[in-house]
């Protein structure tokens, strides 16, 4: 019994990294600014149609006009595909965030209600651009295809997905910590006005945290782009676990975050391999049995209120 | 000059006598609705219940392309009875509660003559509701759950897939003979995969299968890998997946890229172009169903095929494929009906209906097709397909395997129809 749940174990975590990519920029965004950006779900599908228009013939450009890049080998396209996806889910972010000026220091609904509007345009025009319909990302033959693992076979992308993750996981927590700028970003989502009174532009702080949360974003909508699909909706699919891995992990905690994200995965995954007709709804039942119990979250800062 | 005493009770009693009289007159036993002069420049008015979002969005554009076509065919021609036909359509949006308000506002607002669409089972099933409440012919172009032949059938419903039993039929006794009898069932759980899972669990069953585990998966799942590795550890001989639209894309293309696609064996109940277009001949593995091909050597294929890339020269998919092609001929033959019998009268239609045959020229396939009086449910040729490991071109997606007789692969599901008695079934005439 303990051999068989091994492999769906490592699933687990390799899925539980993946959602903790997803809600990183998510929680880099709220943890900052504190703006619950329901568009998070639209900007990481940008990024996933973004790297399709760079790998794939017919995701967006014409053949005949985009030969000679096309006929390039898959890796640097799929390169490219990593830089641009996340590019174009920036700058939208960066666009977002002006938009957003307005709203703050005034009702926080405000704020969400203006992500939750750009999140329904921006499907909208993903729609109108590329269609309805779904597309494939392609990916090089390197990082695709099965691997053998005891007397399984697991998808190779997933392990590469998940490394990868884990990768960027690792290079935003040295960013944060271990450099001027995450120093400067850590102290505005601790005392904004501090910040500003050292003298750095909180609007321009403000601009790029946004715009490196919507990148984040994007990332993650590149790398899940081969599991789940690309489809104008997939960013429903992205932005309601995010949220939960969120608010499981507690609001603007890095690990809780990380280990939120774990926790998610691994029990989404054995409850799919034991309990599928479960699967989708057990990590509202985790969300549901933690906050119970830690209204906080895993790593969550206490309130007052709490004796 | 006589004068005639009269009572405040007998004038009172004349007077509510006269007025139920009126009332019976307007308000009477019988149920009419919406009966207007005959007019012969009156357009024909359609409601198309397709998708355009939610799990089969693409494949509900692509029903759509199908029933435009036939009407743009008969528009060319000069119509229908004269008349014009006109369509109307708005997105149920692969939800049944979509379906039920979409097809209220069809028949009360947009007054409709008759409906055509839908692929969900679900959604299939609210819409005949609602048509069946005010007698509106509907035709259920792409459904196949065995219920909505079966105890989900109406007066005014024809269902034109082949259900998941006729499938199953088609199915399941070759894949026991060719691969082996130890099975694993995987199916959405919804109303279409529940019923075609327990269709294909009593056929498979029937033929001597040992069913080792039956797996419901959520609608919207993305993630297959525990479910995959769950499968691998059960080593199955035959997988069969009754699983649709947007979750068997994700499906199928995972199950590829692990390289499971040989072993086990992989029966897909019916399989939808729109499902497997784009994701090329690798993605298209296992042993499925379809009701028709773009590649059956048939004539009147080929000239489909052209007539549909050129009307519609810019589209992702660029062949027509089974959901295409019965949104297509379910269209074509009620038009063909209304021009028949001379009017948009539903009981009309439904009698014309009832037992009709269809030339297996006519329809493209190998057999005659039929509307079973009993179910309403179209009897036709139902084709066995695997992925093609040398195709022609980038569309020749599937290697035909054989064809199977409707008579040989009847429902048993059918038999739980009950359909409404005419007197039951209110009449509508939008003239």
């Amino acid at each position: 019994m303990l051999y068989d749940l091994i492999p769906h174990l490592i699933n687990g975590v390799a899925l539980g990294l993946l959602f903790a990519l997803l809600a990183l920029g998510f929680m880099l965004i709220i943890g900052v600014m504190e703006v619950i950006n329901l568009a998070h779900g639209s900007l990481f599908t940008l990024g996933a149609y973004g790297a399709v228009m760079m790998m794939a013939p017919d995701g967006g450009f014409s053949y005949e006009f985009m030969q000679p890049y096309y006929d390039l080998p898959a890796i640097p396209r799929y390169l490219i595909a990593l830089v641009v996806g996340p590019l174009m889910a920036g700058i939208v972010g960066m666009g977002l965030e002006i938009c957003l000026r307005r709203t703050y220091g005034a009702d926080p609904l405000y704020g969400l209600l203006l992500t939750f509007g750009a999140a329904l345009v921006l499907e909208e025009v993903i729609r109108e651009i590329w269609g309805s319909g779904e597309y494939y990302l392609p990916t090089p033959k390197e990082i695709s295809g099965g691997f053998i693992f005891g007397d399984l076979i697991y998808s190779t992308y997933r392990i590469y997905a998940a490394v990868f993750a884990a990768a960027m996981i690792g290079l935003l927590w040295v960013f944060l910590n271990k450099t001027p700028y995450g120093a400067v970003i850590k102290a505005g989502a601790h005392d904004s006005e501090m910040v500003r009174a050292l003298g750095y532009n909180l609007k321009v702080l403000r601009l790029l945290v946004f715009g490196f949360g919507a990148v984040l974003a994007g990332v993650a909508g590149v790398i899940m782009a081969p599991i789940w699909g690309v489809r104008p909706v997939v960013g429903v699919d992205a932005v309601i676990p995010a949220f939960v891995v969120i608010v499981l992990g507690g609001v603007g905690s890095f690990w809780g975050a990380v280990s939120a994200g774990l926790m998610v995965g691994i029990v989404v995954a054995l409850t799919a391999a034991f309990l599928t007709d479960w699967s989708l709804l057990s990590m509202y039942l985790l969300l549901l049995a933690v906050v119970t119990f830690r209204s906080r979250g895993l790593a969550g800062k206490a309130s007052v209120l709490e004796a | 000059m006589s004068r005639v005493k009269q009572s405040r009770r007998g004038f009172l009693k004349a007077a509510l006598g006269s007025g139920a009289v009126g009332s019976a007159a307007l308000f009477g036993p019988w149920k009419h609705n919406h009966v207007y002069a005959a007019a012969s420049d009156k357009p024909i008015r359609i409601g198309l219940t397709h998708d355009a979002s939610g799990q089969f969005a693409n494949s509900g554009q692509a029903e759509k392309r199908g029933t435009e076509m036939a009407v743009a065919e008969f528009n060319e021609k000069g119509g229908v009875l004269g008349r014009k036909i006109e369509t109307v359509w708005m997105d149920t949006e692969t939800n049944p509660q979509t379906g039920t308000r979409v097809a209220e506002r069809m028949i009360t607002r947009e007054n409709v003559h008759f409906l055509v669409g839908a692929i969900q089972s679900g959604a299939a099933n609210a819409i005949s509701q609602v048509a069946q409440k005010y007698g509106c012919v509907y035709f259920n172009t792409n459904s196949s759950s065995p219920t909505e032949s079966g105890k989900n059938c109406h007066r005014v419903k024809f269902v034109w897939d082949g259900s998941g039993e006729n499938f199953s039929l088609a199915a399941a006794r070759n894949a026991i003979t060719t691969f082996g009898k130890n099975w694993i069932l995987v199916y959405n759980d919804y109303v279409w995969g529940q019923n075609t899972n327990e269709a294909t669990k009593k056929v498979a069953t029937k033929f001597g299968a040992n069913i080792m585990d039956e797996v419901a998966i959520p609608v919207g799942t993305r993630d297959w890998s525990s479910v995959l590795l769950k499968i691998q550890q059960a080593k199955p001989d035959v997988v069969a997946a009754a699983v649709g639209g947007d979750d068997f894309k994700v499906m199928r293309q995972q199950v590829s890229d692990m390289g499971l696609d040989r072993k086990p064996a992989w029966m897909n109940n019916q399989q939808d172009w729109p499902d497997v277009f784009g994701l090329g001949a690798d993605a298209a593995f296992g042993v499925f169903g379809t009701t028709w091909y773009h590649y059956l050597d048939l004539p009147g294929v080929a000239d489909f095929v052209k007539a549909y890339q050129e009307r519609y020269p810019v589209t992702r998919i660029s062949v027509p494929g089974n959901v295409t092609y019965n949104g297509y001929v379910a269209m074509r033959e009620l038009l063909r009906v209304v021009e028949e019998v001379g009017s948009t009268d539903n009981m009309k239609i439904i009698k014309a209906l009832e037992g009709r045959k269809m030339s297996a020229a006519d329809r493209m396939q190998h057999f005659d097709a039929v509307i079973d009086p009993a179910s309403h449910h179209v009897q036709q040729t139902i084709y066995l397909a695997e992925g093609n490991a040398a195709p022609k071109d980038e569309t020749d997606y599937f290697k035909i395997l054989s064809w199977s007789d409707p008579d040989a692969i009847r429902a048993s599901a059918d038999a739980e129809c009950a359909l409404e008695s005419y007197a039951a079934t209110p009449s509508y005439d939008q003239g």
